[in-house]
Parts: structure tokens; C-alpha cells; sequence
């Protein structure tokens, strides 16, 4: 069975006493949103959740969204849950105010939305792409077409999509073929076909605003002649309803693995009616505003349902019982040990806490991050947010997403086979965490941006948000032997970075071939710096903790765990990354 | 070795005259300086007088120090003229006007010592012409010296010499050219143009009349010109801005007067209208309105506007994108035969460059040699034309010629199913007249990285460095980094090295054939060293470095440097360390750090301090040593001659200056085994620092500067950092500070300042975009 309750004390402890929300929102000018206001937004989006969404989760996989004549109904509950969302105003959290939006910052949207991905990935895909919507059109939209669009979108009457995808072209957006043609009026005349577009066509809004990719007439070949236009399904009226239905239409929604409750549509647009959104042939600008944003939220959707698979592992192995402890009975009186005792199963919820307690505290570092690129007042700092931004982009998306499934997985097999079985609900979460690692950019891919674009740029200037603070911490802690695991690691990582540089300038494919087990050793001690900081404010905290000491000996053990078990797994990428591509491409073509 | 000659004078003060005269009182040579009386006044000498006042202000400049400027006496050809007879040699650099010219050689002849030589640096007029009707003694003594602008930069030297000329004399200007003037001499024929401007303007000509005959924006033209075939990226419209256009119509003239009527030069030359509107209009190059090329100021905007040959209306500069040129890469047969107008133009231009200058075999000289070298000194090219046609394949030159219908020279046929050059027995030959090789012979005394590559194999080689044998016990050390820049690789092969030294050779040279000595260190290692916190890698190169120089200073051996080009940062601390130093006089060398945000690090600072703390010059005390330092430093100021580099004590008065860039091994071999002969290494100084006391002056006149807006926030920072070290941190005035600790210094403030936002940003700056950032 599915369990959920937000995990509202680790959020706490991750705003409030690792990132010291206090200082940050003075920081971004936002001094008001003090703990206890985002405390009670958290309490509230957590029941919001538990009863909400989470009731939808299983049924909504169960029912599927169903296609009949171009129409896409989603399944039983979503409209009035999807009501309930917008009327509780869950949309328009980090919104710009200027469009109705609250303008909370980013560190508690994003907690938010992991609350949602863990009680129901499918339905948080609805309003999760509209808001990447509203930041492109925000960032690079004409004022009159964000006066037309972004109050709706953001207070979620109309929702919003990204259209990039065509048969022939998925990763390599150069291929694409959909064009757009100017009109007189200054409008344009979409034409194409685009494939797995989440929320394409659905019953929830009264209009759906796409965001589509496409060539002008004269665009040279490549990337470098792409543009985006904003096509609205319904034109809206001049007193801003919608109006005449524009020529998108919906032939059809995939069937797939898993998020079946999330609408993916084939588009066609058959002389669409749109504006440009930013200049001509830069629309791959405008897009990356939003898949920068969409890319983090992603990772955000493999640690929300990692937390779901915890949560429900870790219910059944304290109710399950089946044979004793390898020490002797710990429960005599019962027939037998609750399956809790035995170490595997310890080792695979130490392993699932670890990790995903881990991601929170790096999603909520990121966040800092969001809020201080737009809304910091020294221009250095929004520089250097961006920066980090830019760098951990792919480390979060990649990890959080490659993590959501293997700790799914592992969930999974704390079940055994009931796990295997619908019942439970646990196959689900498996199904559903696996697009995470394919959409917005696959991994491999990630790895790719990170290693090949993110690392060596300005002679390597992004990476220099990440290991600055992290050799910092080393260095003032060089007594403390707790963090010595992360400063052995770190070392590694240094010598990797220091060797992926120096080996990708006479041969990119050993950067290509270094990739995937780079980003992922990125990770690790990305994760292990956040243990070790996390541990840190739990010892200072743990003697004075009077109903707390149970969560901060919590903290201190899981700490422990991830140093003891988890981080030491650098040294074996670092050997792999070592060792070159030679075996990995030394077969002829032919030979596979 | 050349007789030096004590005084020449150089009669006419143009910008060629005073520029000769300058070069000439550059190596040390008096020079009288004479022209005409001025129009008006009383200063009798003021034309002259004037000419040199404005070569001290010109950039870039003719001299090579204040002093050499002080070596020219100005005069004028009234008073003055009869002083020729001072003279070991009479330079005539006078209007391009025949009657004139011969005017005054009549003149001269009345009153020169029989037997000084005189040349003319005429460009158009030839030697027959010149010395038509003058009587056999000075037509003994005549000859054509064509020196090219700016003279203390190019290094080509064309000298003609008629049937009459004495042999001797000839040799005797020649060497004195070669060896005081740093020239490479290249023997001509007296035929029109002589080598490098015959074929330049027919090269400069046919690529713009073809531009505007294939259609190619004037952008696409310079991209298929330059870069591909070696040419500076100027290209050909950029060149002609800098030269000048209201010079090509004149030239033109000349050459088209002046070459038979068969000759090729005929059928691309042509009156191009738009150029003569241009000129009318003051647009004559970047000494006037702008040319081919312009920057619109108006609109309180500079815009970069290029010339539309369409339209003969300027429009905002547009990047040419070909990708023609992609596609061929460094294949140039390919680019040439590329279809559509990019390969036409290529090989309208190129390949009939390439023809017209197996056509000058025999016309305007012997030898292939000379024309490549010509045209890689007189036109900068990086490979001469015969170099570029062995490149394509002479063949495939020949084929396409007969299969267009044009003319095969025979100097070309004779390469037909070989090449212009060949290494034979590890000695580069070249193809004669007579079908024969023959091997390639260097005028004597000139020793070549690049000939004994041919023949050997390096004794020690590593990524970034290679060690050769040069013979007679002595060993050079050539950095082959990008820019020679200095990275570990660089110091673990000079660790080797000085082992190997100690061992079983004599003496070390360090010295390497690129345009520049080295830049200094790696910055982009070093930054993304900086960025991922590496800071023990980076504080362990800094170390290392520290060691070898010392090691380098203190080895049982003598260590010579020979720089050319630029020495700065850790190439500088090269030189700093070296028992001796043997300049190219075009070395640019200084401690740049700053400008980066952060400070020498290998002993600059440290033999910077004892140079200047033991200068008999200096006044007495521990501050006036690392004052003057300070102000060196601190400003990243570099030396801008192997003079001024004297001047700053970055040489010291036993270092000594080679002129000729291709005399500079043999010249610090030589002096590596002077010095083995009876070698000590040096003893290590101690010298006595001002301590805190000492700092605080310093960083007070900073924060002066900066209250003035003079120094930038993050100039105060450095500054504090270098006023640090050169004081002697916390040192006491009564002590003397060791070496070791001066590194020790050097190291720390180096790291300190690493780790600064401040010098980081300058850093990325400096290597994105080449500009120091003043943040």
C-alpha cells in the first residue's frame, strides 16, 4: 500500500537549520516569509497531498487517461481534485505577484512540488509544466501576450505545455521540421506535428496554452534556426475568454510504462494560429529558461516518489513478520520477527533514507540558488547563483531521477513478491519514477551537458560554486574525523574533474566515455557534503534537543550510514573514469 | 663578424628615412640625419629636427630607448651635407624622383670620402636608371638598400647591386645589415618591384579585383585569404588600410609602367573606380577616414562597418561564415578547388600568385629561397609561395594551369613530379634552375633549432618541452607548449635536465623559435585549478617552480637564456634566473602578474629585490629597492626593447643584445661557453628588507592612488599582497632576509591572492578575451 505524510520535520530542518531560511529571505528581500508562515504552507501542501492527491495516485494509474475523438479525459477525481489545486492557490506559489502569482520563493515551491510528486507524480505533471511555461513566456513574451496569458496560467484556469519532440527529432532539436509562417497581422501560422507532449489535451482547464518550437521560413539549418510560439487551443476574445478553437488538434495519447494518469499527446497543428515568444531563430534560449527550471523539477519528481517507496518500505517492514532474527527472536512472542530485523532489509531502507534525505538537503541548496539568481541585490551573487544553477542542473536531474528508480526498485523488493503484485501499489512507483530519467533531457545526455559544456566553460567558472564551499567546509572541519570520508572523496572528484579536463582536449569521447560515472561521483559527494553539513548542525543541536534528540540521533546515524556505505562508491567510478574509454568503444560496430 | 661601422648618414627624414636612421642609432650607431631646409623659420635643421621628435612619439616605436634617439644628429643638405664625409656609409632615402635622386649624388659626390658606399632605398626606381650618366667611381660604390616599414619591425632587407658595384662593398653593407641591423638580407635582381612587392602587388591586386569579379563580401575575402593560406588575418583589405590606398593607385602605376608588355601583371591590373572614390573622399585607410574597413562613431556608437563593393555604401561589419573553408581545412588544394565562388576566388587568386612566382625564377632572382623569404619577412606570410605550391602539389598547379589555357613558367615545369624542397641527409635542399637540389646554406655564424630538428632527434622530450644537442658540450631547452606557455610538464623536464647537464654536458641555453619566448604560465591550468579548489596542485607547481629556479641559479654549470618576442610572468623569471642572458633586441619581457591579479611567484620578486638593492646607482637604505620594484610590478610594466628591459634592471649590464633574430642560438652558445670556461656558480644574496614599517608606505601610496581613482579595488588588494612580499613581511629592519624566505613569501601571497574572487575574474578575463580586466 501506498503510504505518504510529508516529511515536514526533515523539510524543517532542511530550510530553517541547513540553509538558514532565516538569512536567505532576508538575502532575496523577502523578510517576511518568516519560518512559521512557511511552516504553515507546509503543513497545509503536506495534508493537501495525504488527502488530496495521494487517494488518486493508484486509480488514476489504474483508470489511465482515456482518447476519444480528439478529447482526452483524465481519470475519475482529477478535475475536482485538479479545482481543489487552484482554489487552494498551490499553482501560483512561486509565481510572479505582478501576475497573481504569491511569490514565495523558490525554497518553498520546491518543497511543494516534491510533496506532490510523492503523493501523485501523474496529476503534479499538470500544473508542473505550466509553471515552466509561465517562466518562459515571463522571461522572453512580448507584455501584451504576458498580460493575455500569465494570470490565467497562473492561477490555473489555463495550463500550459512545451512542444518540442517530432518523430524524427528528440534529443538532436536540429532535425526539427514544424514551421512557421508570418502573417500580415504580425501573428504567425503554425504547422507540424509534435509527439509526447505531457498534457497536450486534457479535461482539467478551460484552455491550454502551448509552447511550440518551430522554423521561420528563412531560419538557417540546425539548432540555430529554431523559434518558439505561443499557441493557444482556444483563441481567447477580446474581453480575454477563450474564444474560436485554434487548428491544434489531438490525434492521439501514448500508451505507456507508467504515468498513465498524465496525458501524453500527439499533437498536429494544421495552420495554428501563435506569436513569437523572444527573437527570431532563439528559441532554444527561451526553451532552456524553462527546461533549466523544468530539469530541476524533474529531479525533484524522482526524490518525491524515492520518498513514497521509503515511506511505504519501511510500513511494511515493520508490519510484515516472516522468520527470526540472524541473532535470535526479538519478538518471542510473536511467530515470528517483523522483517525490520534483518539487516538486508535494514541495508535497503538505510540506503533509500540516506539517499533521499540527502537529495532533499541538495534540492533545497539549488533552491537557495533559484531565489538568489533573480532576486539577490549584489549583481556577483545572482552571477554566482547562476553559475551553480548552470553546473548542478544536470547533477540534480540525473542523480535525483537515476536514484528515484533504483530506491523505487529497492522499495519494491522490501515487499517482495506482493511488491511485484498491483496491490500494493509499489510497481507503480516504479513504473512512474522511470520516465524521470528519460524526460527533459535523458541522462546520459545530462551527463554530456555536464562534462562536455558545463565543466569546461570560462576555464571551468561554474564548477567554482560547488568545490569552493565544499573545500571551505574540509578545511574548517580538518579536525572533525566524521569528515574525512567526504574529504577523501572530494579529493577524488578534484583529480577526476582536474583529469576529464585535461583528457576531453585531445579526445572528446574520453569526456563522453567519462560521463555517466562522473556525474554520478558528482552526486555522491554532493550528497556526502550535504551529510556532513546536516550532521554537523545535529550535533550542535542534539544536546540541547529536548522532544527532537530522537530525530537529530536519526540524522546523526543516517549520516553515518551514507559515509560508511554509500559515499565510498566514488572510489570505484574514479577508477572507471580512470580506466578510459578503450574497452567501452574497442568493438567493431558490427561485432554488437 | 661585420665591421661596425661608427657613424652613417641618412639623407631625407620621411617616415622610411627616420625610421632607417633609427635602426641604425638602435644598434648603437651615430647616425647624421639630414633633409631639406624648411620652408620657413630660423631652425635651419628644424625638418629633421621634427622628424625625430615625432618617431619618439609614434607607436609603434622606431626606437628602441631614449638613448638610441640621442645617437641621430640632426642637419640639414645646405649646411650639413659635406659632414657625409664623417660617414662609413650614405643612406639616400629621398622623394621617389630620379632627377632629384641624381641631383644629389652628384652632390655627394663632391664631398664623401672615396670609396663610402651609398644606397638608395628606393622602392620603384632602378639601379640602371639611378646611376645612369655618374662616373664609374661612384657606381663602384652604389647599390639599392630597400629596407620595409616600418624598419625596426620587418625584417627584410633587399639589396641590388648593379654590374659595376664592388663585391666587397656589397658584402660589407649586407653583413653590416644582417648582423647590426638584424636584417635578412635577400639578394635581388634590378628588375622592377625587385622580389616582395613585385609579387605582393600582384597578389594584392588580383585578390581585389577578383573579390569584386567572384562576388565575395570584402569579410569573406580576407577569411578565404588570410588564415587558410598563412597570410596575417588582416587578410588583403585589412593589409591595404594599414598600408594606405592612396598608395595602390601609384604603385600601380609604377609597376604597370615599368614591366614589360607580356607580363601577367597586365591582364589582372585594372582601374578600380571605387577606389579613387574613396581616396577623393579621405577614405584612405586607417590614416585617414577608414577604408575598406571603417568604425562609425556617430551616434556616440563605434560600429564596425565594412565597404559593399555592390552597393559602394558602407553597412555594419559581418562575420564572413563559408563553410567552404570549414570543409577544407587545412587542405589547401581542396579550398582551391572547392566549387562556387569561394574555391574560384582562392585559386583566381592564389594559384596565379603561385605562377607569378615561378615566373620571377629567373627574373628578379635565382633562387626560390629568396622569394619565400621575401614574402614570409617583407609580407608576413608563414609560408612562402614555393612553400605553399609544394603544399598543393606542383603537379596539380601544373595540370590546372594547362587546363585553364594559362602558361606554365619553367620554373614550375622543372618541379613537375617532385617538390621545391627536400630534406636530404637531414639538410633542407632547394630546386635550382638547373633541375638540380642543391643544399640550403645559412649565412655564416647562424645556427638553427630548426635545421639541426632536421637531423636529429631531441635528447629529452616530454608535452610541453624538447631538449637538442647544439653541440660542443652545450644543451637547449625549448618549450613547445601552446604560446610557450609554462605548465609542470615544463619544470619536471627542466629537472631532468639539469641533472643531465651536471653530468655530461657543459653549458644550458634556453631558448625556442616561436614568435614569442613564452607568455608565462599556463593561467587556463591554473585557473581551473583555482576553481575546483586543487589548491595543493596549484601551490605544489608553484613550489616546484621555485625549486628549478633555484636550481637553474645555483647549477655548476652556466645557464644562458636567449629571449625573442615576449618574456613575461614565469617567462621572465626565466631570464631573472639565468647566469646570463642573451636578447633578441625585440624582447619584450617583464613580471605581468599583476595584470592578473596576482604576483610572481617563481623568484621574480626575490631577484628582482637583489637586483635592484646591490644597483651602485641606487640610493643607500633598505626601501629604495623594494620601491622601485614595487612600482615595476605592481603597474605589470613590460620593457618594450631588450634596451628597456636593461633600463629595468631585467637585464643586467653583462647581458648582451643580438639583433638578428636568426643569430640569436649561435650567439648564446656562444656566450654558454665563455662562461663554462671558468664557471662558479653564484653565491646565494642575502639583503636587508624594510619589514612592516616599509609595507605601510607602500600601501599608503596605493590607497592615494586609489582615492584618486588611479588603483582599483582590486589593484589595492594585489598591491597589499605584492608590498608584502617585497618588504619582507613581517621581517625586522635590522635582519637580512635569505632567499628561501622571499619564496617563502612569494608562495603564500600567490595562494592568498589565488583564492580571491578579485583575481580570479581577471584571470578568466585576460584569457577570454585577452584584455585585463580593472575590476
Amino acid at each position: 500500500m501506498q503510504v505518504y505524510k510529508a516529511p515536514l520535520r526533515d523539510m524543517r530542518f532542511v530550510l530553517h537549520e541547513l540553509h538558514n531560511s532565516a538569512a536567505h529571505v532576508a538575502e532575496i528581500g523577502q523578510p517576511d516569509v518568516a519560518e512559521e508562515l512557511i511552516d504553515s504552507i507546509l503543513e497545509e501542501a503536506g495534508k493537501f497531498a495525504t488527502d488530496i492527491l495521494l487517494p488518486l495516485n493508484a486509480s488514476g494509474d489504474e483508470e489511465g487517461c482515456r482518447y476519444e475523438n480528439g478529447v482526452v479525459r483524465t481519470p475519475k477525481g482529477f478535475i475536482e481534485a485538479y479545482k481543489k489545486f487552484c482554489e487552494g492557490g498551490w499553482g501560483a506559489l512561486a509565481s510572479d505577484p505582478a501576475y497573481g502569482g504569491q511569490g514565495l520563493p523558490e525554497i518553498v515551491g520546491k518543497m511543494v512540488e516534491e510533496m506532490q510528486c510523492s503523493a501523485n507524480l501523474s496529476f503534479g505533471l499538470y500544473p508542473g509544466l505550466t509553471h515552466g511555461a509561465t517562466l518562459a513566456l515571463q522571461g522572453h513574451g512580448t507584455d501584451e501576450l504576458k498580460q493575455a496569458y500569465l494570470p490565467k496560467m497562473i492561477d490555473g484556469t489555463w495550463s500550459g505545455t512545451m512542444c518540442l519532440t517530432e518523430p524524427q527529432c528528440g534529443t538532436d532539436l536540429g532535425l526539427m521540421r514544424t514551421k512557421a509562417v508570418p502573417q500580415e497581422d504580425g501573428s504567425y501560422r503554425i504547422s507540424g506535428a509534435k509527439i509526447f507532449i505531457s498534457a497536450g489535451e486534457h479535461d482539467l482547464t478551460e484552455n491550454i496554452v502551448h509552447l511550440v518550437l518551430a522554423r521561420l521560413p528563412d531560419a538557417p539549418k540546425g539548432i540555430k534556426g529554431v523559434s518558439m510560439f505561443l499557441v493557444p487551443k482556444f483563441l481567447p476574445t477580446e474581453d480575454g475568454r477563450p474564444g474560436a478553437r485554434n487548428g491544434v488538434t489531438c490525434t492521439a495519447i501514448e500508451h505507456k510504462m507508467g504515468l498513465k494518469a498524465s496525458a501524453t499527446t500527439q499533437l498536429y497543428f494544421d495552420e495554428a494560429v501563435g506569436w513569437l515568444v523572444g527573437e527570431p531563430n532563439k528559441g532554444m534560449r527561451a526553451m532552456f529558461t524553462m527546461m533549466n527550471a523544468e530539469r530541476l523539477s524533474v529531479g525533484i519528481q524522482g526524490l518525491g516518489v524515492a520518498e513514497t517507496a521509503y515511506q511505504s518500505a519501511a510500513f511494511y517492514a515493520k508490519d510484515r513478520i516472516q522468520g527470526r532474527a540472524l541473532a535470535g527472536a526479538r519478538y518471542p512472542d510473536r511467530a515470528a520477527d517483523p522483517i525490520i530485523v534483518h539487516p538486508d532489509v535494514r541495508r535497503s531502507l538505510m540506503t533509500i533514507r540516506a539517499y533521499v534525505e540527502g537529495c532533499r538537503a541538495l534540492s533545497g541548496w539549488v533552491a537557495t540558488a533559484l531565489d538568489l539568481e533573480t532576486k539577490a541585490a549584489d549583481p556577483v551573487r545572482r552571477q554566482e547563483a547562476e553559475d551553480f544553477v548552470a553546473i548542478m542542473t544536470p547533477v540534480v536531474k540525473a542523480l535525483f531521477t537515476d536514484l528515484g528508480f533504483e530506491l523505487s526498485s529497492m522499495a519494491l523488493q522490501v515487499y517482495g513478491g506482493h511488491g511485484y503484485i498491483r496491490d500494493h501499489g509499489m510497481e507503480q512507483l516504479v513504473r512512474d519514477a522511470r520516465i524521470c530519467m528519460i524526460y527533459e533531457g535523458a541522462n546520459g545526455i545530462q551527463a554530456l551537458d555536464l562534462v562536455g559544456r558545463k565543466m569546461p566553460a570560462h576555464m571551468g567558472r561554474f564548477l567554482r560554486g560547488f568545490f569552493h564551499p565544499v573545500q571551505a567546509f574540509i578545511e574548517e572541519n580538518a579536525a572533525d574525523p566524521k569528515v574525512l570520508p567526504l574529504a577523501k572523496s572530494f579529493a577524488a572528484l578534484q583529480q577526476a574533474t582536474a583529469h576529464i579536463a585535461t583528457v576531453s582536449l585531445k579526445d572528446p569521447e574520453e569526456a563522453g566515455a567519462a560521463a555517466t560515472d562522473y556525474l554520478r561521483m558528482f552526486g555522491l559527494v554532493a550528497l556526502g557534503y550535504m551529510w556532513a553539513r546536516a550532521a554537523k548542525v545535529a550535533a550542535e543541536k542534539l544536546p540541547a534537543a529536548n522532544g527532537d534528540a530522537g530525530f537529530y540521533q536519526a540524522k546523526l546515524t543516517t549520516a553515518q550510514f551514507f559515509a560508511d556505505r554509500l559515499l565510498p562508491q566514488t572510489s570505484a567510478l574514479w577508477s572507471s573514469i580512470k580506466a578510459g574509454k578503450a574497452s567501452m568503444m574497442a568493438l567493431e560496430d558490427a561485432a554488437f | 663578424m661585420a665591421e661596425m661601422f661608427t657613424k652613417v648618414a641618412v639623407i631625407g627624414s620621411g617616415v622610411m628615412g627616420c625610421g632607417i636612421a633609427a635602426q641604425i642609432a638602435n644598434a648603437g650607431v651615430r647616425v647624421l640625419l639630414l633633409d631639406i631646409l624648411p620652408r620657413e623659420g630660423s631652425n635651419r635643421r628644424a625638418v629633421a629636427e621634427g622628424a625625430i621628435a615625432k618617431a619618439l612619439k609614434t607607436d609603434p616605436a622606431p626606437f628602441m630607448s631614449a638613448a638610441a634617439a640621442r645617437l641621430i644628429e640632426a642637419g640639414n643638405i645646405e649646411d650639413d651635407l659635406a659632414r657625409v664625409a664623417e660617414c662609413d656609409w650614405i643612406v639616400e632615402v629621398v622623394v621617389e624622383r630620379l632627377d632629384i635622386k641624381q641631383t644629389l649624388y652628384r652632390r655627394l659626390e663632391a664631398v664623401r670620402r672615396p670609396g663610402t658606399p651609398i644606397s638608395s632605398n628606393t622602392s620603384t626606381i632602378p639601379l640602371s636608371q639611378l646611376t645612369e650618366g655618374l662616373p664609374e667611381r661612384f657606381t663602384r660604390d652604389f647599390m639599392i638598400t630597400h629596407f620595409f616599414n616600418p624598419p625596426r619591425y620587418m625584417r627584410l632587407m633587399e639589396l641590388v647591386t648593379g654590374p659595376h658595384t664592388d663585391a666587397t662593398l656589397a658584402d660589407k653593407i649586407a653583413l653590416f645589415c644582417d648582423v647590426a641591423l638584424g636584417k635578412s638580407v635577400v639578394n635581388c635582381k634590378d628588375s622592377p618591384g625587385f622580389i616582395a612587392n613585385r609579387l605582393g602587388v600582384f597578389w594584392m591586386t588580383g585578390a581585389v579585383t577578383q573579390t569584386i569579379e567572384h562576388g565575395l563580401t570584402i569579410e569573406e575575402a580576407d577569411a578565404v585569404m588570410g588564415r587558410p593560406f598563412g597570410v596575417p588575418k588582416t587578410g588583403v583589405f585589412g593589409l591595404m588600410d594599414l598600408v594606405g590606398l592612396d598608395l595602390m593607385p601609384h604603385v600601380n602605376a609604377s609597376m604597370a609602367g615599368a614591366l614589360p608588355e607580356n607580363d601577367e601583371f597586365h591582364a589582372i591590373n585594372r582601374d578600380i573606380p571605387i577606389i579613387g572614390r574613396l581616396i577623393e573622399t579621405g577614405y584612405t585607410g586607417r590614416k585617414g577616414k577608414g577604408g575598406f574597413y571603417r568604425l562609425n562613431k556617430t551616434g556616440g556608437k563605434r560600429v564596425k562597418e565594412t565597404l559593399d563593393f555592390a552597393t559602394g555604401e558602407y553597412r555594419p561589419e559581418r562575420r564572413a561564415e563559408l563553410p567552404e573553408l570549414v570543409a577544407a581545412g587545412r587542405d589547401l588544394r581542396a579550398l582551391m578547388s572547392a566549387p562556387g565562388r569561394v574555391g574560384a576566388y582562392a585559386w583566381a587568386v592564389m594559384g596565379h600568385t603561385m605562377a607569378y612566382a615561378a615566373k620571377l625564377i629567373p627574373e628578379a632572382t635565382d633562387e626560390i629561397v629568396a622569394i619565400d623569404e621575401a614574402m614570409r619577412l617583407g609580407y608576413n606570410w608563414k609560408h612562402g609561395p614555393f612553400e605553399l605550391i609544394d603544399m598543393v602539389g606542383a603537379d596539380w598547379l601544373i595540370e590546372r594551369l594547362h587546363a585553364e589555357g594559362f602558361a606554365v613558367p619553367p620554373m614550375l615545369q622543372r618541379a613537375a613530379g617532385r617538390s621545391f624542397y627536400r630534406v636530404q641527409n637531414g639538410i633542407r635542399q632547394q630546386l635550382g634552375q638547373d633541375g638540380e637540389y642543391t643544399d640550403i646554406v645559412r649565412p655564416h655564424g647562424i645556427l638553427m633549432l630548426e635545421d639541426i630538428k632536421l637531423a636529429a632527434k631531441p635528447v629529452l622530450k616530454n608535452g610541453s618541452a624538447s631538449v637538442w644537442d647544439i653541440g660542443d658540450g652545450v644543451l637547449c631547452f625549448e618549450f613547445t607548449s601552446k604560446s610557450n606557455s609554462l605548465d609542470e610538464q615544463i619544470m619536471a623536464l627542466l629537472g631532468k635536465t639539469i641533472a643531465l647537464v651536471k653530468k655530461e654536458y657543459k653549458a644550458l641555453v634556453i631558448y625556442n623559435e616561436g614568435s614569442n619566448f613564452s607568455v608565462g604560465a599556463n593561467l587556463g591550468l591554473a585557473l581551473f585549478a583555482a576553481n575546483i579548489a586543487a589548491w595543493m596542485q596549484v601551490e605544489s607547481l608553484i613550489a616546484t617552480g621555485q625549486e628549478m629556479m633555484q636550481k637553474l641559479k645555483y647549477a655548476p654549470f652556466p645557464v644562458v637564456s636567449a629571449p625573442s618576442g615576449m618574456a613575461l610572468g614565469g617567462g621572465c623569471e626565466f631570464l631573472l634566473h639565468s647566469d646570463a642572458v642573451q636578447a633578441h633586441a625585440e624582447t619584450y619581457a617583464g613580471l605581468v602578474e599583476c595584470g592578473v591579479g596576482l604576483l610572481p611567484g617563481w623568484g621574480g620578486c626575490k631577484e628582482m629585490l637583489g637586483r635592484w638593492a646591490s644597483d651602485p646607482k641606487m640610493p643607500k637604505g633598505p626601501m629604495p629597492a623594494p620601491a622601485k620594484v614595487f612600482e615595476m610590478v605592481s603597474t605589470a610594466k613590460v620593457a618594450k626593447s631588450a634596451a628597456e628591459a636593461r633600463e629595468m634592471l631585467v637585464l643586467r649590464p653583462s647581458d648582451r643584445v643580438t639583433m638578428n633574430r636568426y643569430r640569436l642560438l649561435a650567439d648564446a652558445k656562444r656566450r654558454a661557453l665563455e662562461l663554462a670556461a671558468d664557471y662558479k656558480a653564484p653565491e646565494p644574496r642575502e639583503i636587508v628588507l624594510p619589514g612592516p614599517s616599509g609595507r605601510v608606505a607602500l600601501n599608503q601610496a596605493v590607497a592615494g592612488f586609489a582615492k584618486l581613482g588611479m588603483a582599483t579595488t582590486h589593484d589595492v588588494v594585489v598591491s597589499g599582497e605584492l608590498a608584502t612580499v617585497l618588504t619582507g613581511g613581517d621581517t625586522d629592519i635590522i635582519d637580512t632576509v635569505k632567499e628561501g624566505k622571499i619564496l617563502d613569501l612569494e608562495r603564500e601571497s600567490f595562494m592568498r591572492l589565488l583564492r580571491t574572487p578579485g583575481t580570479l575574474a581577471r584571470i578568466e578575463h585576460m584569457l577570454e578575451t585577452g584584455k585585463p580586466l580593472r575590476n
